[in-house]
């Protein structure tokens, strides 16, 4: 059955015993512990930007990251009450809006750390290729599930080169960790959905191809950046002085950590931003290896939860949806731990619920609410 | 909550059932990495790095000792410390605008600010996130106006530290010396030894001779700070640092001297009327030195950390050479007072009798020489006594033809010529006592060297240190001493560290009855009629014997960039007068050396004359104070507090030490170090 045939926007129910009242059988159809698991790695986030800015002039980020928790809630309840399958029908409208948004920034937007990410709206800043990513997963699952069966090239073609656009639009801003991300979830979403892996596997050994080509046409800073990657130590107080200070805040949290508030690199700001691109480092300086790998076993735990949801899902679109919100949720996590770690170059991808920031945030809500959009109803009536 | 899919009876994407293991592998390889990596960091590595974040952030200053003082016998402070008010940045932090805007917070010049740019620079080279000293002594006006920015400029630091001060002024400035910044180079050869690259290091005279009994032991605070160099307060950080937060610093000791800053003052104004002089007053049966004067001098308040570019050109370009110790370092042709030796060499071979008369028609013809060697004037027939008192050159020219050149220069050895007094201070020069073999290994010996020798002039050269020991030694009976000016060491609390004892460098056995011929020949030359120094080292106060000399300068040509000196030209005779005081019983003796200032007895008689009448009538009545605990001003007690508790404003105006004033009651007074007037 596909999202076609569907009656629109309402919450359908399970239908449970008779004499259920309608809140009730809502309690019993909403997907608990994938709410559970946010609000846990939110308030840890939380936890987490307290330390990271109490007491130095960024203190106001705190407050401004509890009202971007407050609408990413609200964000997540709203998307959990509308059908997932009204918002892929207009999957291709909000993936024009992102486009349209992200060539604004491309042309006029606000220069932050000399790329241009961000759009002004008001006071509000906001950066489109955060929200783009979801837009790019409901326009996938909406193209796996127009092509299930047999995938018909000659109309699927020209639409996986649409999908491409926001990407190179995010590459040229430039960012290019958000694009590669975005890169990664297309792919894993391919190798996962598509029954045929071959086109797959020559997409991937042409991008192999292509690396060279996009070395060339990075910037400056950006080579500095995956250079001082290679080899933090060359230039310590330059580009590798993020990855050499966030090793060192990492490793002197030691097994059990400094304690909260007490990690005296986050504390005495030897992490420049640390809030945005860095608070894992903070988290692992302060909570030690115990708390670092719990906070991974969280993560972990909900990748394994969006994949259940995705098992279970009532259609093939539904399922992509899950699958694409948990492929970006562990390519954020991988590749921003990686960076704190030492074992990927400095690229500003956010850490999910944990780094500061409201695009971010409303992004993983959004995306969880659509996830228990679709875990409500799985019930295929 | 996990329930079947009722409608399709299966999975919604068979694809994915089928590849679930694949992505279990695939986040178990990712997870698992991270976690590997983060057992390999915080486990394996975690204590290196614990350490390395705590010196992220725990640094280290040291806290400044109070330097030694320099005393002089009575504990009048030559060199003494004061609070000072010095800035203090990190390289880190000293940014353009920070420099812009410290320049026009406090109006530096343009000399100040290339001192803090040379500074900053050197200091980028090692550690940028330590605090460098960017400027010492500021005025209090300046210190206050950095104070009350602290808030918007928390990268300038005032810190209240003591600081080198010379309370005499430039009173025995070349004995004192001073101080200034290392070197790069010395910074980094003394950096094993605990110096700091912004710290001052004695540069001349005792100052730098005694650097390591004056500068003490520092001691250390450690400290934290964040990412920017700015300091953390105590609280926040307490657990970071391990040990002993502050280790207290210990004063240096102090060096007493043999000195008389009274009777300096009142040598040091004799030859005030002088542009260039150098004076020495010693105690002849000791060889501890009461003055010494070498004019002109410098200021060392200005030498130590204040020294203007121009300034520095302007001593640089004087001719006279300011910063040339005249009594140590410059070896001068001694003239008429070198006769002794002559003397000495011809009564103790039987050339000569004291009752020996010879004729002097006012010119000397040597044989085999063309022209005659003119004498001051036509003495007629005088006795050695007589030619001693008139300086008769013809009469001594005679003797030495007798004795030879070698034997003269025998004499002088003895007596301490042509080898270093052994002071070891500015360069303390040997001088020169030339032989026959000296001539020889030049080209030609000829008679006229020999006479020349015998009245101090030709090659003859003797420093004015040399040539007061060797009188003090005719008349204390054949001792020459090694000069003597630190007395003992003392440590902060006045306890006696050291304690020096004369030093003898030779004893002359000379026969007592030569030494006398010269006793009454020398009284003569001062105290009767005819007497070159008659009427001019006469004194009603004390009797004075000596004897006079005027040095002939070979001809120079000034030159012509140099600076011109009233009443100072190179080519003019120096003036000499040597003697002892009292002229029965000596107790003293004294040189006094008029650079360029034309007949011996004439101009430095009567500056000879003052002296030793200030010293008979100020300074010969109290005797020094005697070892034991001693002038433990209250400054120590004062300046230990510097850094930690003194707080801006609270200490109104640098603190000049007056030890004479602050002296408590039941300890030995003190002489007041106001200054004397002359008669």
């Amino acid at each position: 059955m596909s999202w076609r045939g569907s009656r629109g926007v309402g919450i359908e129910l399970p239908r449970a015993q008779i004499g259920m009242s309608r809140w009730r059988r809502f309690r019993a159809a909403v997907d608990w512990p994938l709410v559970a698991m946010v609000i846990i790695i939110a308030s840890l986030g939380l936890l987490n930007l307290y330390s990271a800015v109490h007491g130095t002039r960024h203190a106001g980020k705190f407050d401004q990251q509890l009202k971007w928790m407050f609408v990413g809630a609200l964000a997540f309840v709203a998307t959990t009450a509308i059908d997932y399958r009204s918002l892929l029908r207009v999957a291709w409208i909000g993936f024009a809006i992102a486009v349209v948004a992200l060539v604004i920034v491309d042309v006029a937007g606000s220069n932050a750390k000399g790329s241009e990410r961000w759009i002004s709206i008001g006071t509000l800043g906001g950066q489109p290729s955060e929200l783009a990513k979801l837009a790019v997963i409901l326009v996938l699952a909406r193209l796996v599930s127009e092509s299930s069966g047999t995938p018909h090239w000659p109309t699927l073609a020209p639409k996986i080169f649409l999908l491409c656009v926001p990407v190179v639009l995010i590459a040229i801003q430039p960012d290019l960790g958000t694009a590669s991300l975005m890169t990664f979830v297309m792919l894993s979403v391919g190798f996962l959905a598509l029954r045929d892996l071959w086109p797959m596997v020559y997409t991937l050994f042409g991008m192999v191809l292509a690396v060279p080509i996009l070395w060339e046409s990075m910037h400056r800073y950006q080579k500095d950046r995956v250079l001082a990657f290679l080899d933090p130590t060359a230039d310590s107080t330059g580009s590798g002085w993020h990855t050499l200070q966030s090793i060192f805040a990492v490793g002197s949290g030691k097994l059990l950590g400094k304690g909260f508030m007490s990690g005296t690199q986050n504390q005495f700001d030897f992490l420049p931003e640390h809030w945005t691109d860095f608070p894992f480092s903070v988290w692992a300086e302060e909570w030690g290896f115990v708390g670092a790998v719990v906070m991974l076993a969280l993560f972990s735990l909900l990748i394994v939860w969006l994949l259940n949801i995705a098992l279970r899902a009532r259609d093939a679109a539904g399922a992509v949806v899950c699958l694409g919100v948990a492929a970006m949720t562990f390519w954020h996590v991988v590749v921003n731990v990686a960076m704190v770690l030492g074992m990927a170059p400095v690229v500003g991808v956010t850490l999910p619920f944990i780094s500061y920031g409201g695009s971010s945030l409303l992004t993983f809500f959004i995306g969880m609410g659509l996830c228990a959009s679709v875990s409500l109803r799985r019930h295929g009536y | 909550m996990l329930m079947e899919n009722p409608s399709s009876g299966g999975v919604a994407l068979p694809t994915l059932g089928r590849r679930l293991r694949w992505v279990m592998l695939a986040m178990l390889i990712a997870f698992g990495g991270l976690v590997v990596r983060l057992w390999q960091l915080q486990v394996m590595r975690g204590d290196r790095y614990r350490e390395r974040t705590v010196s992220n952030v725990v640094h280290q200053r040291f806290l400044p000792s109070i330097r030694g003082r320099i005393l002089d016998r009575n504990g009048v402070a030559l060199a003494d410390n004061r609070a000072a008010f010095n800035l203090y940045a990190t390289p880190k932090a000293f940014t353009p605008w920070l420099r812009g805007k410290l320049k026009r917070l406090i109006g530096l010049s343009d000399d100040e600010l290339a001192k803090i740019d040379a500074r900053v620079a050197t200091a980028k080279k090692r550690k940028v996130r330590d605090p460098i000293l960017l400027l010492e002594d500021i005025s209090r006006d300046r210190a206050a106006r950095v104070d009350q920015e602290r808030y918007l400029i928390p990268e300038l630091e005032v810190r209240n530290e003591p600081y080198r001060h010379y309370p005499q002024g430039a009173l025995a400035a070349h004995l004192v010396g001073y101080m200034t910044q290392m070197t790069p180079d010395e910074a980094s050869d003394l950096g094993n030894q605990g110096y700091q690259s912004d710290e001052l290091i004695g540069r001349y005279g005792l100052e730098t001779v005694w650097e390591n009994y004056l500068r003490g032991k520092k001691g250390k605070e450690l400290y934290a700070v964040d990412a920017r160099g700015r300091r953390l307060d105590e609280a926040t950080t307490a657990d970071l640092i391990s040990g002993d937060r502050v280790v207290e610093p210990v004063a240096g000791y102090s060096v007493v001297l043999t000195l008389d800053a009274d009777l300096q003052r009142i040598a040091e104004r004799a030859v005030a009327p002088f542009p260039a002089a150098a004076v020495v007053v010693v105690e002849l049966n000791t060889g501890r030195v009461l003055a010494q004067v070498s004019k002109p001098a410098f200021d060392p308040n200005i030498m130590t950390g204040h020294l203007t570019t121009a300034e520095a050109k302007f001593l640089n370009d004087d001719p006279r050479k300011p910063f040339i110790d005249k009594v140590l370092r410059v070896p001068y042709p001694p003239g008429s007072t070198f006769k002794f030796v002559t003397t000495i060499a011809a009564l103790e071979d039987g050339q000569g009798r004291e009752d020996e008369p010879i004729l002097c028609k006012g010119n000397y013809q040597v044989a085999g020489d063309r022209d005659p060697f003119d004498c001051t004037a036509a003495h007629g027939k005088l006795e050695l006594i007589g030619a001693i008192q008139h300086s008769c050159n013809v009469y001594f020219w005679s003797l030495a033809e007798r004795v030879g050149l070698d034997r003269i220069a025998e004499v002088a050895n003895q007596y301490g010529f042509g080898t270093r007094t052994g002071l070891g201070l500015n360069g303390d020069a040997p001088g020169r006592v030339p032989t026959r073999a000296w001539y020889e290994q030049r080209g030609r010996f000829m008679i006229g060297y020999t006479i020349n020798g015998a009245t101090g002039q030709g090659d003859v050269e003797v420093t004015v240190m040399q040539l007061a020991m060797a009188y003090a030694a005719l008349a204390n009976g054949g001792t020459v001493f090694v000069p003597q000016v630190v007395d003992r060491v003392v440590r902060a609390d006045g306890a006696t560290v050291i304690q020096y004892q004369p030093q003898v460098k030779n004893r002359v056995d000379t026969p007592p009855e030569i030494l006398d011929v010269w006793k009454r020949g020398t009284y003569k030359v001062v105290n009767e009629a005819g007497g070159t120094a008659f009427g001019y080292a006469t004194s009603d106060v004390i009797p004075i014997a000596g004897k006079t000399g005027t040095a002939q300068v070979a001809a120079k040509k000034p030159k012509k960039e140099q600076r011109q000196i009233r009443g100072w030209s190179p080519s003019g005779d120096h003036a000499w007068f040597a003697g002892v005081a009292p002229a029965e019983n000596p107790e003293v003796a004294i040189v006094v050396l008029i650079e360029h200032g034309g007949p011996g007895g004439k101009v430095a008689g009567p500056v000879a004359k003052s002296i030793l009448e200030g010293w008979a009538t100020k300074v010969r009545a109290h005797p020094a104070v005697p070892a034991g605990p001693l002038v433990d001003g209250p400054i120590f007690g004062r300046l230990r507090q510097l850094g930690a508790t003194w707080q801006l404003g609270a200490n109104a105006g640098p603190a000049t030490a007056n030890p004479a004033g602050d002296e408590p009651a039941d300890a030995p007074a003190a002489p007041a170090a106001e200054p004397e007037h002359e008669p």
